[in-house]
């Protein structure tokens, strides 16, 4: 079916992306391959019925955040002898995998108790601007305006921690 | 099918997790922080398409806000170190080691 073959594609990128992220030595080529993983993410929440979310993870997520960590990386000019030398990389990898290899594996068990059901695209306006929004701004009203708060927060704090003068001791 | 995002939701988390308790180099562990998130919303989102309840988009607008957040406390304090050590490497910022 086609939907099951968008599935795959979107699922063997991302998790190439994901892969890339952890290997790649520069920060730069991990910033790109992870913008892979997070347009292919977008790719699944289109396969998951959520228009809205498809569009903010291509607005925020792919365009805002990323531009702005990329931003970050060019503007700090990382030469490669800035570089942490990270020569024992690949044992800490396979370290990393066996410690998370036993929570995978319990997670997993855990979603094959669960029951199976089909993930068709519905229509019904499922996960549109107004259904989400009628949702959000009735039953989620209250952590809607703690999340402002959250914004406004780590605004002033970016202002204050970036835009100190002289060095700090 | 619900399974299979399921799994690729656990696979691109310990992921994250290998990326953070691996590397060294600050944007690549901020950067697997950002990729457990994305790995959360989509169990979110795959578990409110089978309830067919719109609850879990809300909770993933949610999440991408806290990620905004975290992107610019985060990079602020990064660009501060990189002024002060000169370096990217997480083993060098030890100042509350004493």
């Amino acid at each position: 079916m086609f939907a099951d073959g968008l599935f795959i594609g979107f699922a063997i990128l991302s998790v190439l992306g994901a892969v890339g992220l952890v290997l790649f030595r520069h920060p730069m080529n991990g910033a790109m391959s992870f913008v892979v993983t997070l347009i292919s993410l977008a790719g699944l929440y289109a396969l998951l019925s959520a228009k809205l979310i498809f569009a903010l993870q291509l607005i925020v997520y792919a365009g805002a955040i990323m531009s702005l960590i990329v931003f970050i990386i060019m503007f700090l000019n990382i030469q490669p002898s800035d570089l942490p030398k990270e020569e024992t990389k690949l044992f800490y990898i396979l370290g990393g995998g066996i410690v998370v290899l036993p929570i995978g594996l319990f997670l997993a068990k855990i979603v094959k108790s669960m029951p199976e059901r089909s993930t068709e695209i519905i229509g019904n306006n499922f996960g549109g601007v107004k259904e989400v929004g009628l949702l959000l701004f009735r039953d989620w009203l209250v952590p809607f305006e703690i999340v402002s708060i959250l914004l406004l927060v780590s605004l002033v704090g970016a202002v204050i921690l970036a835009g100190k003068r002289g060095t700090i001791k | 099918m619900i399974h299979s995002y399921l799994y690729l939701s656990i696979i691109l988390f310990c992921l994250g997790i290998v990326g953070v308790i691996s590397r060294r180099n600050v944007f690549t562990v901020f950067m697997s922080i950002e990729l457990m998130l994305n790995a959360a919303n989509l169990a979110f989102i795959a578990f409110s398409r089978v309830h067919e309840s719109m609850d879990g988009h809300v909770l993933a607008m949610m999440v991408m806000a806290v990620a905004a957040a975290e992107a610019a406390l985060a990079l602020a304090v990064v660009i501060l170190l990189h002024k002060h050590k000169s370096k990217l490497d997480t083993n060098v910022f030890s100042l509350l080691k004493g």
